[in-house]
């Protein structure tokens, strides 16, 4: 672009435009700023303003009656994330690790294949993905209550099911280590569905001919799947973990309904933590603390996923 | 994996009636499994009184509606469903409105310091929502916006999703149609009113249903911000909070719970039944994230 500006000086400096309007130039306005405006003065305000915000409020032990009580800690708030006092940083920080573990590894798997097994179909398998879907268009806060009955150990239908079938059953949210294990049940159903679009948009467009010259050469349909259709979806299987994994890191009301962060703290994730210090405990300062912590793991995530993303959103950036 | 077993595998996906029958059994069983948690709710809401903690659990309705009649007189919510409505409407308008218009600066025009903003909302993608409750509960507060419609809508109208879907619809639209109106001496304004809403119009509808949708379903934010008003006759808060408070009262109501559980997804299940093509195109087009 830069040689074409040089060599013919008299063209439009934009590379896009390749004469110049003869009328006058409709792209290039100075005042082009002013259409993306409203949006950038929401984003400002309500987004980008306020983190830089939650930095300073993490360094002060807030007054959230009185800002002006407020007395400046440093970075007091940070150190005390490694107090032993219950619930603590790292025993949150590790469940927030835990559940979005579970969650990319479990609805990565589960909705791929689900998008195998639902791919090019008819009525009915069409009907099948919009049951699959229904679960994410509908609210958390009713869905959550739910899955309380769910699970619960004396009349729910997991342990029933589980009774019928002659397993063990569990106590489900009752009990401090099959707690978060129901919690991550629970979010696959709601979660899964889209993902599983996803997937499934992902194989609706890949090319036939890698995959018929395999079977030409008498790959087997595993042979296939894992040497062409896995590899093939790379891009979309990338975007799909890196979707998972920022809004497991985020989740919030699943942890607020079904399991309230408990039992004895064992479903206390960062976010969840977060919410308790600052809106519950009125620890604003601390819980500030928290959430910058929350957002220094989201961006890391959030940047190895530029960093390993190839096709799919590159178009973005 | 040997080779034989694959084969056995690779007959069982691929070819056969067999294969291609127990693909749909399978599928039909899964999809049955992901919609039975509602049906035993409208199971749950339509039992006699104590029978929901049977052991085995009833699966089939006793049609009993004292347990709904019961629920939708214990609070307000034709109040509660007239706020999600409305905040929702309102988020929808704002987000198209914004979306159009920066997705039109971004796709369509040139202008210095494009790119930098066009960074400054991708970088909005990585500032979550859990991040942001505390600085913008104080700022709401400092404004005196808290237990108002204003702290539901404003901070939520505008959608990176929304932005960068707009302009990736301009960025198909061929040059020559924008600037053949813009040679008939049309301002931008004019343009983009009557020639370039129209060819967007796909992306207009996949933002209208995904915003409102989530909307509706938000919790965090409004239980946070209408915190205090709890009112009922003046409440400003969503049904989705006004359920949360509702099963707090009412814990041990499990039949009337139900009942409020059914009537309050209802609504927004049937929106998605009607619109579920356009939710799954806006899934397709996701790759723009979703913020929050």
């Amino acid at each position: 672009m830069t040689a074409t500006t040089t060599a013919r000086p008299a063209l439009a400096t934009d590379g896009r435009t390749r004469r110049r309007t003869p009328a006058r130039d409709f792209r290039t306005t100075r005042w082009g700023w002013a259409y993306s405006a409203p949006a950038v003065l929401i984003f400002s305000a309500f987004v980008i303003v306020p983190t830089g915000y939650t930095f300073y409020v993490s360094l002060w032990k807030w007054n959230a009656l009185n800002p002006a009580m407020s007395v400046y800690r440093g970075l007091g708030n940070y150190q005390r994330l490694f107090d032993a006092t219950q619930p603590t940083f790292l025993s949150s920080l590790w469940h927030s690790l835990y559940f979005s573990g579970a969650m990319v590894v479990g609805g990565t798997a589960l909705s791929l294949a689900l998008a195998l097994l639902l791919q090019r179909g008819g009525a009915l398998l069409n009907a099948s993905r919009v049951a699959l879907f229904l679960p994410h268009a509908t609210p958390m806060i009713a869905t959550s209550m739910i899955w309380v009955w769910i699970f619960n150990p004396r009349f729910g239908l997991a342990d029933w099911m589980l009774h019928s079938l002659h397993l063990p059953t569990s106590q489900w949210l009752q009990s401090s280590t099959s707690a978060m294990p129901a919690v991550i049940v629970y979010s696959l159903w709601h979660e899964v569905g889209f993902t599983t679009v996803v997937f499934l948009g992902g194989l609706a467009v890949l090319p036939n001919e890698l995959s018929e010259a395999a079977r030409m050469d008498g790959c087997s349909a595993w042979q296939e799947f894992w040497h062409i259709t896995w590899h093939q979806l790379r891009p979309v299987t990338v975007f799909v973990v890196a979707i998972t994994a920022i809004t497991s890191l985020q989740a919030f009301t699943q942890f607020y309904q079904l399991s309230d962060g408990g039992p004895v703290y064992a479903t206390t994730t960062l976010s969840y933590l977060v919410y308790q210090e600052a809106f519950v405990l009125s620890d604003t300062g601390y819980g500030a603390a928290l959430a910058v912590v929350l957002f220094a793991v989201t961006v890391f995530f959030t940047l190895v996923r530029r960093r390993t993303a190839t096709g799919a959103d590159s178009a973005l950036t | 994996m040997t080779a034989s077993s694959s084969r056995g595998v690779r007959s069982l996906i691929r070819a056969g009636r067999a294969g291609r029958l127990a693909r749909r059994v399978l599928a039909l069983l899964i999809g049955a499994a992901f919609v039975f948690p509602f049906y035993w709710t409208v199971v749950i809401s339509l039992g006699r009184p104590g029978e929901f903690s049977d052991f085995p659990p009833v699966l089939l309705p006793h049609w009993d509606w004292s347990n709904w009649s019961r629920a939708w007189h214990a609070a307000p919510w034709v109040r509660l469903f007239g706020n999600t409505v409305l905040i929702a409407s309102g988020t929808v308008l704002l987000c198209l409105a914004t979306s159009l218009l920066a997705g039109f600066a971004f796709g369509v025009l040139r202008f210095p310091g494009r790119k930098f903003l066009t960074m400054l909302v991708l970088a909005v993608l990585m500032m979550p929502g859990t991040v942001l409750i505390i600085p913008d509960y104080v700022l709401a507060s400092d404004l005196h916006l808290l237990n108002t419609y204003w702290i539901q809508i404003i901070p939520w109208g505008a959608s990176v999703f929304g932005i960068f879907l707009v302009r990736q619809f301009f960025l198909a639209i061929p040059q020559e149609i924008l600037d053949a109106a813009a040679l008939d001496g049309a301002s931008r304004l004019r343009v983009l009113w009557s020639i370039g809403i129209p060819m967007v119009r796909p992306a207009l509808v996949i933002i209208a249903v995904n915003v409102f949708l989530g909307s509706w379903n938000s919790f965090l934010w409004p239980v946070i911000m209408t915190s205090s008003s709890m009112d009922s006759s003046s409440t400003v808060q969503p049904v989705e909070v006004g359920l949360s408070t509702f099963a707090s009262a009412e814990g041990t109501d499990f039949p009337g719970l139900a009942a409020a559980v059914t009537f309050t997804t209802l609504p927004v299940m049937a929106f998605f039944l009607v619109l579920q093509r356009q939710f799954i195109r806006g899934a397709l087009s996701a790759a723009g994230g979703v913020r929050g």
